[in-house]
């Protein structure tokens, strides 16, 4: 009975713990900050920054040195695609290098006087592209305009040439080897298709680290010796403490994981090819990998602030890390080792393949493991920080009570000294 | 001669504290000098090189596998493993084993010699963009060698000159200049804006912590006892000593990318210099702008450290502003990060003169001079203000 008792004794005091961490939560506002607003906010902002997914209609000047109906075709069959707009004509290079300067173009095309001439005497014609490498997108759309519009132009002039009879002949002389290119799983090639997910899951993890290492820094601020554990009956083992804490942040970002990885992706019709029990498979071992990460990294910091100057920074690494930006084959190997230590690296990863690559959860295997092994391996940590925090606070009491008990016993034999004079 | 007195003695005051606090010396020079190893390694590449791509040949010919050989030869691209159907290939993209494949279908040789036109198709994946679009290029090039060397083979046997063949195979010539950056080099490209972009988060952290700081330990009555009472004296004092220190830090960092690293530059070492000076202080004053509009240290670091991530985006160095809605186009000048970067890619990436930029120079100056609106409250908030945790 007695064992059912204490189990039961047990849970109550994690309880508490938990209600007094729901509290501070919700009392302390740059706790609330992270935990709600942020989360909230953030990925309606990027979303927003990023809804239109690829740039059109990328301003160019001409040169047109040439003056002829084949430049001019060139010119017109530029305009009339998508990614570019020749916004200006211009006489020489330095004239259209100062648009480039002002930022009114993105890059120039020249078409030198000779260009009819010579695809006339059935030589090779030169266009010339400079391209202004600030932008990397715009760069490829004025590039790659180029290429389709002069490969196109190329492929009428091989028909002029070679005197077929049928159109099917035709076809084969300019392309005897057809070939289709197939995008898949972000077929437009969007920008925030293809960021936005990492950042969501990045979000999270980056809000929970920073809002338990300022609840942390304020329980360790608000107490008399500093200590993160209050001298409390129901604070009394490390089991309790961690079970109530991680209980709090797991039930607030329970909501807050649902809403960046359903509601968010819902609203700005993103992607969305996981299956809700996937994306719960996925998220659970990703959140507790999170909760028991910020835990650990919460009891590293003596001062609230500190967590602030040590965490923001890291995000844009650990952006890179997740292999979003810079695909994962080319991360050096001693990146690589280091981004196992953040959860945001598997969860990030792992998201995107089953949420914009439909992938199945066997096909994540790895990383689901990865998640657990680090969720364990942090719970461990979490244990060990929160038993030293303990045994700390504990000893704090101790020489504050040896203390009072001293000058207790110390005014005693005063006070006797004192009567006995008298 | 008085405010040179107040300020020296604020300025040792200032050494002092940013000697003894170890914060200070992880966040102005271990943190940001962490972030620029950490980029200009990852990036160190420069272009993605031996991606891992798939190959599923079922014609099996010596034409499909003198392809696949091309293919394997390519520097963006490694063919890795071959699989015997298109499910199994979409398979190991989803596992994240390839990021894309060739498909080359049955018959494609014999339909190839008898002018039937085959078709091949290759399928990448863009959930990332620079891996994805990187392998595409080499596939397409690819394809288009295909298509050329029967045209060519044809031609010779015809007994057309070289010069005859390559005039009709590419009538059209594509003369690509790519300025100030002729490798496509990421490392150039991103580098130049992250590490910077970090840099300028720790100087709106750090000027915003260390005015908390006063409050917090209760030194900000003596602080601006110190300087009589005068505000201007008394922030200058503060800050002189962390702008050289950041100064420092700014100019190591571009030893180290244009010395070391040799990133290419055509503008002078001057505009760096200035854009340099005009970044420390731009964003100290906006760090201490955060303060003096809530002079409470967790506000002010929290909307410091949010404006700064936010600036990485709306720099617009990886997603053009130009792409974005009106309104964040707007937004985006409010943003000291977004200015820095217009800056550096007129007058020092691409050498143009510092005219043509003057919009974001005024830009620098003017959140170098945002403190001036909240000189008395910050003053108010260190005669008055109790810190409460």
């Amino acid at each position: 009975m007695s064992i059912f008792h204490n189990r039961y004794q047990w849970l109550l005091d994690a309880a508490y713990v938990w209600r007094q961490e729901m509290k501070q939560a919700f009392r302390d506002e740059g706790v609330l900050i992270f935990f709600i607003v942020v989360p909230l906010l953030y990925p309606l902002l990027y979303s927003w920054v990023y809804n239109n997914e690829t740039i059109h209609e990328v301003p160019v000047v001409v040169i047109d040195q040439s003056h002829s109906q084949l430049s001019r075709q060139f010119i017109r069959m530029c305009d009339a695609s998508p990614d570019v707009r020749v916004a200006y004509y211009a006489e020489d290079l330095d004239d259209a290098q100062s648009l480039v300067s002002r930022q009114v173009v993105k890059g120039i095309y020249l078409i030198p006087e000779d260009f009819a001439t010579r695809l006339n005497r059935m030589e090779q014609g030169t266009i010339s592209v400079y391209c202004d490498m600030a932008l990397m997108m715009t760069y490829k759309a004025v590039f790659q305009t180029a290429m389709a519009v002069s490969q196109q132009m190329g492929a009428e002039i091989q028909t002029k040439l070679s005197g077929n009879y049928t159109a099917r002949e035709d076809v084969i002389t300019t392309q005897p080897l057809a070939y289709e290119d197939v995008p898949i799983f972000n077929p437009q090639g969007g920008y925030g298709t293809s960021v936005l997910p990492a950042v969501l899951i990045l979000i999270l993890q980056q809000t929970l680290v920073l809002g338990i290492g300022l609840a942390a820094g304020t329980a360790r601020e608000r107490n008399r010796y500093g200590d993160l554990v209050p001298i409390h009956k129901c604070y009394n083992s490390v089991g309790r403490i961690v079970l109530g804490k991680s209980l709090c942040y797991l039930m607030i970002y329970a909501v807050m994981g649902a809403y960046l990885t359903v509601a968010v992706p819902h609203l700005f019709h993103f992607l969305q090819l996981a299956s809700g029990r996937a994306l719960l498979v996925m998220m659970i071992p990703y959140l507790l990998a999170c909760v028991f990460f910020g835990m650990t990294v919460s009891c590293l910091v003596r001062y609230r602030e500190n967590v602030m100057l040590l965490m923001v920074f890291v995000s844009l690494p650990l952006l890179f890390l997740t292999g979003v930006s810079w695909p994962q084959s080319n991360i050096p190997a001693a990146w690589q080792g280091i981004s196992w230590l953040f959860p945001s690296t598997f969860g990030a990863r792992a998201y995107i393949r089953l949420n914009s690559m439909g992938a199945t959860l066997n096909d994540v295997l790895p990383e689901l493991r990865y998640l657990w092994i680090q969720a364990a391996a942090y719970l461990g940590a979490a244990c060990l920080v929160y038993g030293h925090q303990l045994r700390q606070s504990h000893r704090h009491a101790h020489e504050r009570l040896d203390y009072l008990r001293k000058k207790r016993l110390l005014r005693q034999r005063l006070g006797t000294k004192k009567d006995r004079k008298r | 001669m008085k405010y040179l007195w107040q300020l020296s003695s604020l300025v040792k005051r200032e050494c002092k504290i940013l000697y003894k606090n170890p914060i200070y010396g992880f966040c102005m020079v271990l943190f940001p000098l962490f972030t620029l190893l950490f980029f200009t390694s990852l990036l160190h590449e420069g272009v993605p090189e031996d991606m891992p791509v798939g190959i599923v040949d079922l014609d099996n010919t010596s034409t499909s596998r003198g392809l696949v050989r091309r293919l394997d030869a390519f520097q963006n691209s490694e063919v890795v493993a071959r699989y015997s159907s298109v499910a199994e290939a979409r398979r190991a993209i989803q596992e994240n084993r390839i990021y894309a494949f060739l498909y080359i279908p049955k018959g494609t040789t014999e339909q190839l010699l008898s002018a039937r036109r085959p078709k091949v198709s290759y399928y990448y994946s863009l959930t990332s963009l620079t891996g994805g679009s990187m392998v595409m290029k080499d596939l397409k090039t690819i394809a288009t060698l295909g298509s050329a060397g029967v045209g060519q083979a044809t031609m010779r046997a015809k007994g057309f000159t070289p010069g005859q063949i390559q005039a009709f195979l590419q009538p059209i010539r594509i003369d690509l200049h790519q300025i100030a950056n002729p490798w496509s080099n990421y490392n150039i490209y991103l580098s130049a804006v992250f590490v910077p972009g970090i840099m300028m988060l720790f100087m709106f952290l750090i000027s915003a912590y260390s005015l908390g700081m006063e409050l917090k330990f209760d030194r900000g009555k003596e602080w601006i006892a110190m300087a009589d009472g005068n505000a201007v004296v008394a922030l200058l004092g503060k800050f002189l000593p962390q702008a050289v220190v950041f100064l420092a830090l700014i100019f190591s960092y571009e030893y180290y990318i244009y010395e070391v690293l040799e990133f290419p530059r055509l503008g002078s070492v001057w505009m760096i210099v200035l854009l340099a000076v005009l970044q420390v202080f731009a964003s100290i004053g906006f760090g201490i702008f955060a303060f003096g509009l809530m002079p409470s240290l967790r506000m002010s670091m929290s909307v410091c450290s949010l404006w700064a991530m936010l600036g990485f985006s709306l720099a617009g160095s990886a997603y053009p502003v130009m792409g974005m809605d009106e309104s964040i186009q707007a937004l985006s000048w409010l943003f000291p990060l977004r200015h820095y970067y217009m800056l550096y890619q007129t007058t020092v990436f691409n050498g143009y003169p510092l005219i043509d930029a003057w919009f974001h120079l005024v830009g620098l100056v003017a959140f170098t001079l945002l403190p001036w609106f909240v000189l008395r409250k910050i003053k108010n908030a260190m005669l008055t203000y109790v810190y409460i945790p």
